[in-house]
């Protein structure tokens, strides 16, 4: 195969950098922003001097590694349960004899359909019903629910890709449909996994809605949350913002950095060739 | 990967009660964050919790008032008893009052006190057909805002305040005039009601909201013709209170209306116009005599009607505590907060060591409440889109107004 | 060799429990309410049948945010699969700092919505915005004017959807075998020819769903235009999701406000089946239908 030539590199560089300024210039600037000294947070120009007062404020007074503590149980758990129960859905829908999986996925794709706020009160009440409320649990519930269409299509998508000669191969060799799913099909189906599992953490993490109703003592608050804690009635106290948002998007890229290795390792490796 | 999610499971199943043994016995009490050191409210709290031998658990709620009302609307509408006290705007008081989900307390509270011991509208804010539904816990009031450095005198009528503004932008032509709050939001309809009554007109008129009068359609087509003008930036019409004071701490403007909080992030070091600004009420047409009325803003503490009447003595004691004179001082003095009480303007404490909380008594007395109706929160919704569409210049102050009278009728009739 | 029918069932059987406990009942609930009048504060609640929706068929507000949401959806789509699939094609390549360019370019997506749009919103800000700086644009308050207001909504959720387009294409790119592309080049087939042969109808699938998912996300639009304007100036940025929201939680009337959400249900769903009908046809079908 050819090197590639200067022009594609060329172009392949500037696609980079435009992307890279698009995407990454508005949360740099936020990052400046919380490294500014107090009294320039609202200036333009670049700081005086950098300073760490705008991260000591916003631990300052406020449970706020707690907070991420919580959020990280929250949307841990929810990445955990929703991949299990979607790519085991998901493998049946693609692999195995089953009806009405039209039925499912139309189901599910229906509850994404619906406008999140007019389930808030029947839900509050049901969690209640349960006492649930403000519990970790009763975040994971519903997260894990509205998360699944997205995990359950994607997965599906993923499982028919993979050819169902492999499956009936391990078949023949003896396993059950089980141990053929947890051993040819879910390594097969990584990209899948890890897209999925990337995009379901950061859904969790960031939800705002289900977390402010549900949740209401410090010890069991989320980022999001916490983060619009920080406003006082008229002010907004940019500089601690800017610093709280650094802060809890370290581990969705540490996380996304962690997994989209496992994005591109697909079906060019291990044994695929039949 | 299996240990995993078996300790997040426990992890997230921990806490499945209803309410934990150590809040069991305690007031609750919901309240969004108080801006500046915690340490004097906990203060507060600790010695009421000392002589009073009840614990008090507090837990906040964001400062966005949607929030907090979409919040209260879900939870107290599901019957909770989570919480005991809660923290409540203005506007909600009668709203609360008639769903029945705040207490009556008129025993602990009675009217009369209120009347007497409360500064301007503070009292009649809280009181739903003559019974007593919320105390005041800290007030707000609109203020005109000057640089004293371009206009010395505080002008007192429309007219004065235009001159100011045209003399000081012929002297320096890239300064903007009066800043105000034109976002669709409550603040629009603060400041719209400030306008109608500068021009003379008034919130409610037997019952029904009085927007399609005389005197309202001149405050609005006034708000209007500041922007057409350029006595007003163009950009005040999206303007929320934050944007409004940051331009004019840069310096960028003669007048701002807004509420107190503003003086003290301007008196920072590193502002301005430190040392620059004073504040004065509202002007008003120079027919109607009296000075201009700031709208009256302010967040009042209510009780749970589903909290026990174990608990329910307690918060009530709190709510009494919290609301003393000495609380009141404690307020002004470390949060800057505006004080219900009359007598604390005259307190020699605050005058030491908050004067400018002092000297904000002749606007406080000023304060008048938005309409005190149970159909506020459906009604401020018609008022927020068609007043901004007045404004906005996209639709004509006079239909805008009419339209805004139909709709608050039809949704205030509708209901007896 | 024949599968034991009961097998599939129990895959699929937490999936259908949770979907129906949880998610079902709510909606079923939420439906429910839609043909009652429900106002919380004066304690009515009886039932109307279908009164709501008559009068929302004659609500000028509703179509008002009907179209503003109609737009709103279109062209955020449009934009964000035409600067999504590039993105995906320039990660999919090998580059150094791939990696590292893969995981920034997801920050937009990661970061709160509340956060990003408040952060818009100061960019967007007449007097000390940055782009206002950056464009000498002092004059021009572009949230308070209804046009401009909706398109700079409409650059925050590009801005923070693009990402979400392009991690998805990519797992699809990524789906397609080397050996494909060799085969083609050896052939002597053209960038152009192997994009619209290989590339394009193989990642159809991933394409089907992705855009399917996006749409369903931007036409309940709801966090960036809501902190941008709140729906104004003069509810011209109002969309469905907006209006509901007020009506329920600023106006307690649950029962209209259910309606506006079962509106805007249907309509997502008229909008899926016309997609999945036409654009999507085939794409994702399931086994069954291979045989």
């Amino acid at each position: 195969m050819k090197a590639p030539s200067m022009g594609a590199r060329l172009a392949t560089a500037l696609g980079a950098a435009i992307a890279a300024v698009f995407f990454v210039g508005p949360f740099a600037w936020l990052l400046l922003t919380s490294l500014r000294p107090e009294g320039e947070i609202t200036e333009v120009s670049l700081p005086s001097a950098l300073s760490s007062s705008s991260y000591a404020n916003a631990f300052h007074g406020r449970p706020f590694a707690r907070v991420l503590l919580n959020s990280l149980v929250v949307a841990g758990a929810t990445t955990i349960f929703c991949l299990a129960v979607a790519s085991a859905a998901a493998f049946a829908l693609a692999k195995l004899e089953l009806r009405g999986k039209r039925a499912l996925l139309s189901a599910a794709l229906a509850v994404s359909m619906f406008p999140p706020i007019a389930t808030v009160s029947p839900l509050y009440l049901a969690l209640k019903e349960v006492h649930l409320l403000d519990t970790p649990l009763g975040l994971v519930i519903p997260h894990t629910t509205f998360a699944l269409p997205l995990a359950l299509w994607v997965l599906t998508g993923f499982f028919r890709e993979i050819p169902d000669e492999l499956y009936r191969a391990a078949r023949v060799d003896g396993c059950s449909p089980f141990q053929a799913f947890r051993k040819v099909m879910v390594p097969l189906a990584m990209p899948g996994f890890a897209t999925t599992a990337i995009l379901v953490f950061i859904f969790s993490w960031n939800e705002f809605l289900y977390a402010l109703t549900f949740t209401s003592s410090p010890s069991h608050r989320t980022v999001p949350v916490a983060i619009s804690l920080f406003a006082g009635e008229h002010t907004e106290p940019w500089g601690e913002i800017a610093a709280a948002s650094v802060i809890a998007t370290l581990p969705l890229v540490i996380f996304t950095l962690m997994f989209q290795r496992r994005i591109v390792a697909g079906l060019t490796q291990g044994a695929v060739k039949g | 990967m299996l240990t995993a999610g078996v300790s997040l499971a426990a992890a997230a199943a921990g806490g499945c009660r209803s309410r934990p043994p150590d809040r069991e016995n305690a007031v609750v009490f919901k309240h969004q964050p108080l801006w500046g050191d915690p340490a004097p409210f906990r203060d507060m709290l600790a010695s009421f919790e000392r002589t009073s031998g009840v614990r008090v658990v507090t837990e906040v709620l964001p400062n966005a008032p949607d929030v907090m009302h979409q919040y209260f609307l879900t939870s107290l509408e599901g019957g909770t008893a989570d919480f005991d006290i809660l923290v409540m705007d203005v506007i909600w008081v009668a709203e609360f009052a008639r769903a029945g989900w705040i207490a009556d307390l008129s025993s602990a509270f009675p009217p009369e006190m209120l009347r007497r011991d409360l500064v301007g509208g503070a009292a009649e804010s809280v009181l739903v057909g003559g019974r007593t539904y919320a105390v005041p816990w800290y007030m707000d009031v609109g203020l005109l805002y000057r640089r004293t450095d371009l206009v010395p005198e505080a002008p007192q009528t429309y007219q004065e305040l235009e001159a100011a503004i045209t003399s000081a932008q012929r002297a320096r032509p890239e300064l903007q005039g009066l800043l105000w709050q034109g976002k669709q939001s409550e603040g629009l309809v603060c400041n719209a009601y400030e306008a109608i009554w500068g021009h003379g007109g008034e919130s409610l008129a037997a019952d029904r909201l009085a927007l399609d009068t005389e005197p309202a359609r001149r405050g609005i087509s006034y708000l209007r013709s500041l922007v057409e003008r350029g006595l007003s930036p163009r950009q005040v019409l999206s303007a929320s209170e934050e944007e409004s004071r940051r331009a004019f701490q840069s310096g960028r403007a003669v007048f701002m209306r807004n509420w107190p909080y503003a003086w003290a992030e301007s008196q920072h070091p590193s502002s301005p116009v430190r040392g620059k600004i004073a504040v004065s009420t509202l002007p008003s047409t120079s027919q109607s005599g009296e000075p201009g009325a700031g709208t009256l803003g302010g967040w009042q503490l209510a009780i749970n009607e589903r909290s026990p009447p174990a608990r329910r003595e307690a918060a009530l004691a709190l709510i009494a505590r919290l609301t003393s004179l000495d609380a009141n001082i404690e307020m002004a003095v470390h949060y800057a907060r505006n004080p219900p009480r009359a007598a604390a303007y005259e307190d020699a404490r605050l005058k030491e060591r908050a004067p400018y909380i002092a000297s904000l008594l002749p606007m406080v007395r000023q304060a008048r409440p938005r309409p005190v109706t149970p159909y506020y929160a459906m009604v401020t919704d018609v008022l927020q889109s068609e007043i901004s569409a007045a404004v906005s210049g996209l639709r004509s102050p006079e239909k805008a107004l009419a339209r805004a009278q139909k709709l608050a009728d039809h949704l205030m009739g509708a209901h007896g | 060799m024949k599968e034991r029918r009961g097998q599939g069932y129990l895959f699929v059987a937490p999936s259908v429990v949770i979907l129906f406990v949880v998610a079902l009942c709510p909606i079923a609930m939420a439906v429910w309410l839609s043909l009652r009048r429900v106002i919380l504060v004066f304690h009515e609640d009886r039932f109307v049948g279908l009164a709501n929706y008559r009068f929302l068929l004659q609500d000028s507000r509703f179509f008002a945010a009907l179209g503003n949401t109609a737009y709103f959806a279109a062209v955020s789509l449009l934009i964000e699969v035409g600067l999504g699939l590039p993105i995906a094609m320039l990660l999919h390549r090998a580059f150094r700092g791939r990696g590292v360019l893969r995981a920034a370019v997801l920050v937009p997506w990661a970061i709160p919505t509340v956060v990003s749009a408040r952060m818009w919103a100061w960019m967007w800000n007449p007097d000390y915005g940055l782009i206002t700086r950056v464009l000498h644009t002092q004059d021009v308050d572009f949230l308070g004017m209804p046009a401009y207001a909706m398109h700079a909504a409409i650059l925050v959720d590009v801005w923070k959807s693009t990402p979400f387009v392009a991690l998805l294409l990519l797992a699809g790119l990524a789906g397609i075998p080397e050996e494909l592309y060799r085969a083609a080049r050896v052939d002597g087939a053209s960038k152009r020819g192997i994009f619209f042969s290989i590339t394009l109808p193989l990642l159809r699938p991933a394409l089907v769903v992705t855009v399917l998912f996006r749409a369903l996300d931007a036409l309940r639009v709801f966090d960036a235009i809501y902190v941008l304007t709140g729906g104004g100036p003069a509810n011209t940025t109002e969309t469905l999701s907006i209006y509901s929201y007020k009506t329920m939680m600023r106006s307690g009337d649950f029962g209209y406000g259910s309606t506006l959400a079962v509106a805007t249900f249907l309509v997502v769903v008229l909008v899926s089946i016309l997609y999945l009908n036409t654009i999507g046809r085939g794409a994702v079908g399931t086994t069954e239908d291979k045989r």
